[in-house]
């Protein structure tokens, strides 16, 4: 393997200095179309004669009607009886629950003026951040295409019902049936399982059936069976110094991430050089998974070789002698490393198992037993409760209605059809079903060959509980009343049961809590308090213990059930869930859909993730040749469909790996058609247990090019490297340009300080010191460099008031995204959609840049927040002729809708490539259709509305047509603030203000506040030793500083 | 200068007399304003020509012209004793109206004529405010100052005074010329060659595309501004009686100004407060507050909200409130106690009517539910403002942005709300800088206040005319 000297680096095409990309690098915005080739968008955008006489005979009169109309009335309309909770103009917050299957979150809801409009993290949990899926949740709430009434299918086609006819039909039915199965995700709702009790009391026949969309079935039962406990454990990440992952994206997808990426990162915070201590994560795993990009090492291996590289780690960790089918080398030799290494973290380490392989399971089980962390890291004490699915009963239904034994099938809150197709006989089998209902949010694959649907609410317009941890309670809350005629599950299964709840489905909630929940704490004796209390915080906590259970499984037996290594060339597929899609449960969510996935920076589609090769000279190889964007006929066991590909590093060899999630045939508006769909690829191995993963693959050569490469990856890039081609030094690709616009006349050359930028600082845990004196004296150069100006500067105009500022512990930052979809939430920032995306006109403010390090074919890797960066010496505001974006007082870099004219000089002169335009008409703030852009085949432009536009913070400007925007440091929440300040008449403390990215990093990664206050977080953050400047050495003096990323990868293995 | 001072002091002896004359009338009438509030109002009509519990007042001085003044004066103080002492007109009123009228025995002879004059200037509209009119406030002032013609006279006399100048020295020119060499032929310009030469016609041409220019972009700079606006609203809520007569503080109503970005107009609830028990209207009687009780579903005869309110059908609604409008009519308004049913039911559909129409629009068809008042404060586009931050921190008085509301019958914009008259005031307000432990931040601002080097922390100053302040 090959090491990089010259740092990071973002992708194949600037490892290879490939000229496409480095024209395209020196420019803010590409030369759009011709830069991609696509001859069609050119012919659109041509214009003529005649169209621009229509346009200016339009416009005049326009002009003209405009001017010359009366001022419309608005209206001011009040309540009739004011909510005293309610002020206008003032948000409200409440506490409640995110739950979407085995997704959960305590969380709060900020409404105005009785909308939900933003989600943030209840801290009372202890951390206050959320996932990326919780941030985007309250768009779902506006989502067009939810039912809005029941409704019924008479063969093909759904037409409105009511409830009654509904209730009626289905009712019916269920007394004529004699054999019902009700199909869930995983219920660990106190009060939904009341509900199904009491439907199964009225109907004895039911079988509840519960999966999970991607499954747990393996490590469940596996616990069970070794432990006496069908629950996954709770993971100590915070207890642990060790961490070896087999495939598990825990940072992610898998269990909680959320709270284990907060433990986890607890363990690597790193604020000074001497003594600085770090946990280490091994990740076995054959495709980059976020966790794998935040691990210290990965030891790459095949999907088909997991089950050797665990019974190799057993026998090396106990001494034992199993027999394990072949492991390659390089994954054997550093599996003696970590064994060696677990064994001397007994009792502080865990190991984890992602595969859905009971043996594997089991044989993790044994290693954590023998490293004695059952108990300490590895808690059932705390088990997570919130993924109970059973890949058997899934297959037992699918055989009882192919038998045709069963009469009707309920689904709630499920859509197997397409998330679980147990082989791909789902459809069929439900189809042979007399009755088929559904009680759902928005129309499926599975609703749609239902009869009849029962439409659900909302979690923001419900009441409810969720119990997602042993001992953990949480509360769901409605924050609006229902926007359609739709009735929360529970409702629907009891009105079904024909049990009454009382006036309001709350009075059957709290009479559940006052029976169970009340009677297991001892902190209220008083229930009334004790609700209010629990309804405040929006979670309750009560004692929970017990015994360590002591395992009880069989390692050998185990050994011989693991997946066996399948020899010889053959490609294999990885088929993995992402953090933003899910298993499609997500997919018709447009801020998740935009969001670029976090490690191939892809948006609009899975993309298929094929390895590269150095080829030992100078160019980067990936399997068959293929490049970015290249469409590939991907042949999965003798399915073939067309995919894009793209390159992906640490990749093992011969494997490619396609994302979950896509490619959904019945969905909302961007949910549908988009990417293809893997889930008929998850087979059933011989136990019954769904592998994400096939070896029956083919992948051929180029057979074209994506048409809409949405792609993030080389949008926006600076401190590009590129070779002089006169004197063969290294220099930098965009100031190349500059300079020679500046100096064309004859004059070339290259400022010595801007050859060699400061972009991404990382280091080695044990190169700590010299990594920071190697900093230091850099900065040093850079800071002198600065010195030698003429201009005073203009400290002491922020010397006084506020100076606002921020902090990015690169360290810290996981890469998960929830900030860049809180920023979106928090300020308008619109949907672009996949043709916009692949024209380098995605909105976002706050981007999450992706640079490797380290080896080529198994690299570390930076993510890099990148927002405004606020510059006390900004170049934007020099060169707007109209002074639209100049400098406060308070140190922030003001940008004025209003005064821009779409100059975008401004944007070409930022070097950090944060200012966005609005290109088109993004917010469908005017009345042009033509300016609008289609998200992905609409009738009606995404967000012309009103649904949608609900979700519009009125804080913030929606931005029109024509102007430039980024990031403002969530201005409207530093003016709310210091006011809040200001009517308490008081200093204004760091909790006054956070920004929206702030708060939605759980592993607090972010850190913004008042760099004048010298007692505030962060303050204290700025002194770390590890801190440097982007693009310190151009003398911009921005506002942000960064913490440099380090690693504490085991070099040994490297050796 | 002898000339000019012996023409401006008639001028202004007369200018002087107008003006005084003028606000002298205006103290006593706005004596009488209050006193009529105060006293009269409650029975008479405001605009004098409506009947009330009491008759019109407009030309009662005529009325009583064949008796002498101190009559009226005596029948105002006390009508009874009046009645009592058999005076002819005291007892032709009696015989008309048969309303005891309060006696108010306290009440001067001044300030009695100062009631009288307020009731014959209300009658003949010479002091009606005008309500359409945007500029009273304004004009008010330049009458204190230099009116404009003086200017234009001062302007056309110093232009004359050139002319003759100019044709003074033109001849002193041709004479000296002449003198020199009489024979010499001198070519004089005559007015008209003057002015039809290049350099005036570019003059002219120049200062017409100047001023034009100016006053384009002047009225485009002001389009969708809204100064002066007053439109009728659903309800003719009158914040003269309210904030004005009763004093009723701005807050109690527009609640969020303290604590919102909004100040809020109040809810209908708001309203009930008070207006559960006042069910009958000095000026309106019946017709505007029965609009309350329709948007929240108050039955004011039987004192309590009206249960399923939302589920009444609108032919219910209907006969309920007519029947209260009937009701209330014949026991509040004497002169109606007797009237026939008909009348009443006349009264009862009109008012009916004009409720329907007031609650009721294109996109609001039932009169249940909220008030769709006319909102007139109207901030341009992408503009935050909050009224807590000005209120509640900045401590501004209402009236500085909205004027002096209590005095308006019919509320109208007073301020431009363009972003000129916003930074004039940020530059020329003080920030409560002292007593505001927020502000200690601004550490160098209290050192020089402190030594004296400073008197003042404007809004400016700590950066209240920054961008970002107001748009984002």
């Amino acid at each position: 393997m090959k090491e990089k000297d010259q740092g990071v680096w973002i992708g194949e095409m600037d490892l290879t200095n490939d000229p496409g990309f480095i024209e395209i690098s020196e420019k803010e915005f590409a030369s759009m179309p011709e830069a991609l080739g696509n001859t069609e968008a050119v012919e659109q955008m041509e214009g003529n004669r005649r169209d621009f006489l229509k346009m200016l005979g339009f416009g005049l009169g326009a002009a003209t009607i405009a001017a010359g109309c009366d001022i419309p009335v608005k209206r001011a309309i009040p309540y009739v009886v004011k909510p005293d909770a309610i002020v206008p103009g003032v948000a409200t917050y409440y506490a409640t629950s995110f739950v979407n299957g085995g997704d959960f979150a305590s969380i709060l809801v900020k409404t105005r003026e009785g909308r939900p409009i933003k989600i943030e993290g209840n801290d009372l949990v202890g951390y206050g951040g959320t996932s990326a899926r919780a941030q985007a949740s309250v768009l779902n709430l506006y989502d067009t295409a939810r039912f809005k009434k029941p409704m019924m299918n008479d063969g093909s086609v759904w037409t409105d019902s009511s409830w009654d006819a509904v209730d009626k039909k289905v009712m019916n039915a269920l007394s004529a049936s004699s054999s019902i199965r009700l199909v869930s995700s995983s219920v660990y709702s106190p009060m939904k399982q009341k509900a199904i009790d009491a439907f199964i009391a009225k109907y004895p026949s039911t079988k509840h059936v519960q999966y999970d969309t991607v499954s747990y079935a393996a490590l469940l039962d596996a616990n069970e069976e070794d432990f006496g406990q069908r629950a996954m454990p709770a993971y100590h990440f915070d207890k642990a110094d060790l961490v070896v992952s087999f495939d598990a994206d825990f940072l992610e997808t898998w269990g909680d991430g959320n709270k284990a990426t907060v433990d986890f990162v607890k363990k690597r915070k790193i604020e000074k050089v001497k003594g600085a201590k770090m946990n280490r994560l091994y990740q076995v795993e054959s495709h980059m998974s976020l966790t794998g990009s935040n691990a210290d090492n990965r030891i790459l291996v095949k999907p088909s070789e997991q089950g050797a590289a665990i019974v190799t780690l057993y026998n090396y960790v106990t001494g034992s002698n199993l027999v394990a089918s072949s492991l390659n080398a390089d994954a054997k030799k550093a599996l003696q490393v970590v064994a060696n290494e677990l064994k001397a973290a007994a009792g502080h380490s865990i190991v984890l198992c992602g595969t859905n392989n009971k043996a594997e399971q089991s044989l993790v089980n044994a290693i954590n037993a023998h490293l004695g962390n059952i108990g300490s890291t590895v808690d059932f004490a705390h088990a997570n409760l919130t993924n109970q699915g059973s890949d058997a009963d899934v297959d037992q239904l699918v055989s009882d209605m192919n038998s045709g034994s069963v009469d009707t099938v309920i689904f709630m809150d499920a859509n197997p059809v397409y998330d679980f197709t147990a082989n791909g006989k789902m459809a069929a089998a439900v189809g042979k079903v007399k009755n088929k209902f559904s009680i759902a949010y928005a129309n499926d694959e599975t609703t749609n060959i239902c009869d009849a649907v029962a439409p659900v609410n909302h979690f923001l317009e419900s009441w409810g509980d969720a119990n997602p941890n042993k001992g953990f309670y949480s509360l769901i809350q409605p924050t609006i009343s229902r926007l359609f005629e739709t009735r929360q599950a529970e409702e629907t299964l009891l009105t079904w049961a024909g049990v009454s709840y009382g006036d309001s489905i709350m009075d059957y909630l709290k009479s559940n809590w006052q029976n169970t929940v009340f009677g297991m704490q001892s902190s209220f004796g008083n229930f009334e308090r004790f609700w209010e209390k629990s309804l405040h915080d929006g979670i309750a906590m009560v004692s929970t213990s017990g015994e360590a259970p002591s395992y009880a499984g069989n390692p050998n037996a185990a050994a011989s059930n693991v997946t066996k290594t399948k020899v010889g060339d053959a490609v294999e597929l990885k088929i993995y869930e992402t953090g933003h899609m899910g298993n499609g449960q997500y997919a018709n969510n447009p801020w998740l859909m935009e969001m670029p996935d976090p490690i191939t920076r892809t948006s609009w589609g899975n993309y298929l993730a094929v390895p590269v090769d150095f080829d030992g000279v100078s160019t980067m190889v990936a399997m068959n040749d293929l490049k970015d964007g290249d469409l590939v006929t991907l042949t999965v066991n003798g399915n073939e469909y067309t995919v894009p590909v793209i390159q992906q590093f640490g990749q093992a060899p011969g494997t490619v790996a396609l994302a979950l999630g896509y490619g959904k045939a019945v969905s909302g508006l961007c949910g549908t058609n988009v990417g293809v769909d893997m889930n008929e690829n998850v087979r059933s191995d011989a136990n019954g247990y769904r592998t994400y993963s096939s070896s029956d693959v083919t992948v051929s050569s180029k057979i074209g090019k994506e048409k809409d490469f949405s792609c993030v990856q080389y949008h926006h890039t600076y401190g590009v490297q590129d070779t002089d081609k006169k004197t063969g030094e290294i220099i930098n690709a965009d100031e190349a340009a500059l300079v020679t616009f500046s100096y064309g006349m004859g004059v070339q050359g290259y400022q010595g300080a801007l050859t060699d930028r400061s972009v991404v600082y990382y280091s080695n845990l044990e190169d700590l010191a010299s990594s920071v004196a190697h900093l230091d004296e850099k900065r040093a150069h850079a800071q002198h460099l600065n010195e030698q100006q003429i201009y005073g500067g203009h400290d002491k105009l922020y010397k006084q008031g506020h100076h606002w500022g921020m902090h990015v512990d690169l360290t810290s930052c996981t890469g998960c995204g929830a900030c860049t979809v809180a920023c979106m939430a928090e300020n308008n920032v619109p949907v672009v959609g996949k043709k916009e995306v692949s024209r380098h006109h995605e909105m976002t403010w706050l981007r999450i840049d992706r640079y490797y390090y380290g080896k080529l074919e198994n690299p570390n890797t930076v993510y890099q927040p990148m927002m405004c960066q606020h510059c006390d010496n900004a170049p934007c505001e020099n060169v707007c002729p109209v002074n639209a974006t100049n400098h406060s007082s308070e140190g922030l870099n003001q940008m004025t809708y209003n005064r821009c004219v779409g100059t975008r000089y401004c944007a070409n002169n930022c070097p950090y490539k944060v200012r966005r335009f609005n290109w088109l008409d993004y917010t469908t703030a005017d009345i042009f259709p033509g300016n609008q852009p289609g998200i992905n085949g609409e009738e009606q432009a995404y967000g012309t509305d009103n649904l949608t536009r609900m979700v519009l913070n009125p804080d913030v400007t929606v931005r029109s047509r024509g102007v430039i925007e980024k990031c403002s440091f969530c201005v409207q929440r530093i003016q709310e603030g210091k006011l809040t300040a200001k009517k308490e008449m008081r200093a204004l403390r760091d909790s006054d203000v956070k920004t929206a990215c702030q708060t939605a990093c759980s592993t607090g990664a972010i850190t913004f506040g008042d760099m004048n206050n010298k007692n505030g977080n962060l303050s204290h953050k700025l002194e770390n030793p590890l801190n440097f400047i982007v693009l310190e050495e151009v003398n911009v003096r921005p506002s942000v500083q960064y913490t440099m990323r380090v690693n504490n990868r085991n070099k040994e293995i490297d050796a | 200068m002898r000339n000019y001072s012996s023409f401006l002091k008639p001028l202004l002896v007369i200018f002087l007399a107008m003006f005084g004359a003028l606000s002298y009338a205006q103290v006593s009438a706005d004596a009488g304003k209050t006193l009529f509030r105060n006293y009269c109002a409650s029975c008479h009509s405001k605009d004098m020509k409506k009947k009330m519990t009491g008759p019109a007042l407009g030309g009662a001085e005529e009325r009583w012209g064949d008796y002498a003044p101190e009559d009226l004066y005596a029948w105002i103080r006390n009508s009874q004793a009046l009645i009592a002492s058999g005076h002819p007109r005291a007892n032709e009123l009696w015989n008309e109206w048969g309303t005891v009228m309060t006696a108010f025995p306290n009440l001067t002879d001044d300030e009695i004529g100062s009631i009288l004059s307020y009731i014959n200037c209300m009658d003949d509209g010479s002091c009606v405010p005008k309500k359409d009119d945007p500029n009273t406030t304004v004009g008010a002032v330049e009458a204190k100052g230099t009116p404009k013609w003086l200017y234009g006279l001062l302007l056309a006399l110093l232009a004359g005074l050139a002319l003759v100048l100019a044709r003074v020295i033109s001849n002193l020119n041709v004479i000296s010329e002449k003198k020199i060499n009489p024979n010499a032929v001198v070519d004089r310009k005559s007015i008209l060659d003057i002015l039809t030469s290049k350099g005036i016609i570019g003059f002219v041409l120049f200062a017409f595309v100047l001023l034009g220019g100016y006053t384009t972009v002047n009225n485009a700079v002001s389009l969708g501004r809204q100064q002066g606006y007053a439109p009728e609203q659903p309800i003719k809520f009158s914040h003269e009686t309210h904030a004005g007569l009763n004093k009723i503080d701005c807050q109690y109503c527009h609640d969020g100004a303290r604590r919102s970005k909004h100040s809020v107009i109040p809810a209908t609830n708001t309203c009930m407060n008070c207006h559960k028990a006042i069910n009958y209207g000095s000026e309106y009687g019946s017709a505007e507050i029965t609009k309350i009780y329709v948007s929240a579903g108050f039955d004011p005869a039987a004192g309590k909200y009206i249960e399923n309110y939302d589920d009444m059908s609108e032919a219910d609604i209907e006969k309920l409130y007519k029947e209260w409008i009937r009701k209330s009519n014949a026991e509040n308004d004497e002169k109606l106690a007797a009237a026939s049913a008909e009348t009443l039911n006349d009264i009862a559909d009109d008012q009916w009517e004009e409720i329907v129409k007031s609650l009721t629009n294109d996109e609001k068809e039932s009169v249940k539910g909220p008030i769709e008042w006319v909102r007139i404060h109207n901030l341009p586009d992408h503009v935050y403002f909050n009224h807590a931050q000005h209120v509640t921190v900045g401590k501004v008085e209402c009236q500085t942005c909205h004027g002096q509301v209590e005095e308006m019958e019919v509320v109208q914009q007073m301020a431009p709300l363009s972003m000129g008259w916003c930074i004039n005031c940020h530059r020329q307000t003080d920030v409560k800088f002292k007593d505001n432990a927020y502000y200690s931040a601004y550490e160098d601002y209290h050192k020089e206040l402190k030594s004296g080097d400073r008197s003042n922390v404007k809004v400016a100053d700590i950066g209240g005319l920054e961008c970002q302040k107001c748009h984002y």
